[in-house]
């Protein structure tokens, strides 16, 4: 035995594997506790020698960057480790995310929770891209809650780092309805604003508590944006006609954001302008979000402890649901380049009160095609 | 509504519920009710909240005592007694007129006055809330006239013995002197308690009136501002025809100019009627702090802290290096500086992240300790370099 198997094993004998909480087309998902400290954790198995092309990308993808990031909310990969032929990773235990409490209509959000909720999510995203690093999949279900309340980004299985002059990007990256109409109008060279507009339509969906930019297809959700916040002018966002999958979707009229949130502070609506910017270099950084007058004024963000709790239970989850594009039948439309991960598998329960109607629709728009990211 | 009187001996005023104007009653095929204002010689019957007597009224009424029904007399409005047996008004006047007489069922005593119209249809109810009615007028201790919870629950047990005794004609006498003994022993209580009920309905009826006034202030406020508005736009339109004819300027600065003084007013209306509106915000105000409060003794209680953008203590090595502000003539970005089409400006590609990185990377680390100092190996294994915080 060498070295590097001795490693392995001792590692593995780290972590004890109890019962399977799902299995994908390439992945099963377990729960499990650290033998010492007793420590709860979910350990993501990945079947290896299956695949024809090796590992699959999304995989490589969250070892690759969560093995570099350790925040406060940030998903904390606490170990990887093989076996036999299959790839472990062991990740932070969560309870629930962000779109089950929002879906659970039992739960009253105050403005402060909401401030508290973006200003932990801002801060998961500033570190990430302090490290140049995009995460390119930001949405409720990818915002996960520990039981402390701390509100923790995950899924980094289309994450990349910021690309170097001149690299393409794809384009077909961050579910439909959190993507920015820079990429609906097919950029390959996009920056950091890409997350920040996700993050826009986050924040307006903790206000709504129903999805704010919701498309059916990509035609329609350029159509659904440009309906919200008005068609961009060539004022307003210079250079979008040479975008090249530019298609001109109609003149829609600007509404004030005030005509849908009512009850919003000025402050609350001046920062949702601005991560729903259509120019994407003038959209706000996370850092620069931080720094909005929003989160400094009354109320103060709740602490996370007070933060609502999702009443219903996970319930384990019937298998016979879970296969290689979990993230299709999700009640979400699916990015067509994600595969299930540990993340992903744990919080796919829909809540009891999820409507049937807006999953039948969800599940009508995906597997329309599945291109592979770079 | 027809104000029509069927009922003229009674110069009470009828109204009709659904807008049945017609006399001829017996072509209603469901069981319609009449309301009756009737303040005259009968006293019972339940008032609704706007004082009138709801009557009951059936297509199949029919006087018990000399048979008489609906078809053939429409007028027919049946009365109950004081001992719960209905019966018509002309036989009321037949029996009673000449003083009081027994009752043709049950041959208790009665007079013309102690009839009462029929509120519901089941004279059992009728009964019951009569019954209660009175007692409630007698017994109308408050739980603060007790020493504890435990003797005002015994009272209400007590009046509720009272009231299922009367209701059922259990033991009608000796109930009777239950009541009366009572009576004596508390008159006090009860008058005072009486006077309270009838200060508290008062300024309940205050408050009422304070907030329709209010309300009616508000409307008129909001009609005065539209008229103002209507003269003032026609006002404008004046003007400005006047002066298209007499000026000798071009006619589109003239439309032009008017356009703008009219947007500037409408904003300026528009600001002092949100000043108007910022009462409404109060009453938002205090809601939210009543939730803010239930909510805060539900859970435990730390308290919110002031945001702090970032928690983790993160250094930028800022103070390392400078990004050019006409940035770098290096060959890699060459093309994207350049942007022939503006399409990587347009994704929202910036080159300052890139140098941005390239700065950073070539600086950070430069005075960090050496990894051999930390105590314990990470948990990802010692060779790698781990970004860490908090």
């Amino acid at each position: 035995m060498d070295a590097v198997e001795r490693e392995n094993q001792d590692r593995q004998k780290r972590w004890a594997k109890e019962q399977k909480v799902g299995e994908g087309a390439y992945a099963v998902v377990y729960r499990g506790r650290e033998f010492s400290t007793g420590r709860r954790v979910a350990i993501k198995k990945i079947k290896v020698g299956q695949f024809k092309d090796g590992l699959d990308m999304s995989a490589i993808r969250e070892v690759k960057y969560l093995r570099e990031l350790k925040h406060q909310n940030v998903i904390e990969l606490l170990d990887v480790f093989s076996n036999k032929t299959n790839l472990n990773l062991v990740l932070e235990f969560l309870d629930s995310d962000l779109e089950m409490i929002i879906k659970d209509r039992s739960l009253v959000f105050l403005p402060a929770d909401i401030k508290s909720w973006m200003a932990m999510t801002f801060r998961g995203l500033e570190f990430c891209h302090r490290n140049f690093i995009l995460h390119r999949d930001l949405k409720p279900n990818n915002l996960l809650i520990a039981s402390d309340g701390q509100l923790k980004i995950a899924d980094f299985g289309l994450a990349r780092d910021f690309a170097d002059p001149g690299f393409k990007m794809t384009c077909q990256v961050i579910t439909r309805w959190y993507r920015p109409p820079e990429l609906l109008f097919g950029s390959r060279y996009y920056s950091s604003a890409v997350d920040i507009w996700s993050l826009g339509c986050i924040f307006a969906e903790l206000m709504l508590r129903t999805p704010y930019l919701a498309g059916e297809s990509d035609m329609d959700q350029l159509k659904t944006i440009f309906r919200a916040l008005g068609t961009p002018t060539e004022q307003e966002w210079p250079g979008h006609t040479k975008l090249p999958d530019y298609v001109p979707v109609g003149q829609f009229p600007k509404t004030p954001l005030r005509d849908l949130f009512t009850a919003a502070s000025a402050d609350t609506l001046n920062l949702l302008s601005k991560c729903l910017l259509y120019e994407p270099r003038k959209r706000l950084s996370a850092s620069e979000a931080l720094h909005h007058p929003y989160f400094f004024a009354i109320p103060h963000p709740t602490h996370p402890s007070k933060l609502p709790k999702c009443t219903t239970q996970m319930a384990p989850r019937p298998l016979g649901e879970v296969d290689g594009n979990v993230d299709m039948v999700g009640s979400g439309p699916g990015v067509k380049a994600a595969a299930p991960n540990k993340g992903r598998l744990k919080r796919k329960i829909t809540s009891p009160l999820d409507d049937p109607k807006t999953r039948s629709i969800a599940r009508k728009l995906d597997f329309t095609k599945h291109v592979k990211s770079p | 509504m027809a104000t029509k009187s069927n009922y003229g001996w009674l110069q009470g005023r009828t109204v009709r519920k659904g807008g049945h104007a017609s006399s001829n009653s017996h072509t209603r095929s469901n069981t319609p009710q009449v309301q009756s204002t009737s303040t005259t010689i009968f006293g019972g019957g339940i008032k609704d909240p706007s004082g009138r007597t709801s009557e009951y009224f059936s297509m199949d009424d029919q006087c018990p005592v000399c048979k008489s029904d609906r078809y053939l007399n429409p007028k027919l409005r049946l009365l109950v007694s004081s001992c719960y047996h209905k019966m018509c008004e002309s036989c009321i006047d037949r029996l009673f007129t000449l003083g009081p007489a027994s009752c043709p069922n049950c041959d208790k005593i009665l007079r013309k006055l102690a009839f009462s119209p029929q509120t519901f249809e089941d004279l059992g109810v009728e009964k019951e809330v009569a019954v209660r009615r009175r007692i409630a007028k007698e017994f109308n201790k408050r739980l603060e006239d007790f020493d504890d919870l435990r003797s005002y629950n015994d009272y209400l047990e007590e009046v509720e013995d009272i009231a299922f005794n009367l209701i059922n004609n259990i033991d009608i006498p000796a109930t009777e002197e239950r009541i009366a003994a009572y009576k004596a022993a508390n008159a006090a209580l009860t008058s005072l308690n009486l006077q309270r009920e009838e200060a508290e309905a008062l300024a309940l009826k205050e408050q009422e009136d304070l907030e329709r006034r209010e309300r009616e202030a508000r409307a008129a406020q909001l009609a005065q501002q539209e008229q103002q508005e209507r003269e003032e736009r026609q006002r404008e339109e004046r003007e400005l025809i006047d002066k298209l004819e007499t000026s000798q300027k071009d006619a589109h600065k003239i439309v032009a100019k008017s356009r703008i003084a009219a947007a500037k007013r409408s904003s300026a209306r528009a600001a002092s009627s949100s000043a108007n509106s910022s009462l409404l915000g109060m009453s938002f105000g205090m809601d939210y702090a009543k939730l803010l409060k239930t909510r805060t003794t539900k859970v435990n209680n730390v308290p919110d802290e002031p945001h702090v953008p970032f928690l983790d203590d993160y250094y930028a090595y800022d103070d390392l290096y400078t990004v050019r502000a006409e940035g770098y003539d290096d060959i890699i970005s060459e093309a994207v500086r350049r942007d022939r089409e503006g399409i990587m400006r347009a994704g929202g590609y910036k080159v300052e992240e890139a140098w941005n990185r390239a700065l950073l990377t070539a600086v950070a680390g430069l005075d960090a300790a050496p990894l051999s100092g930390l105590d314990e190996p990470n948990s990802l294994g010692d060779v790698d370099v781990v970004m860490e915080s908090v």
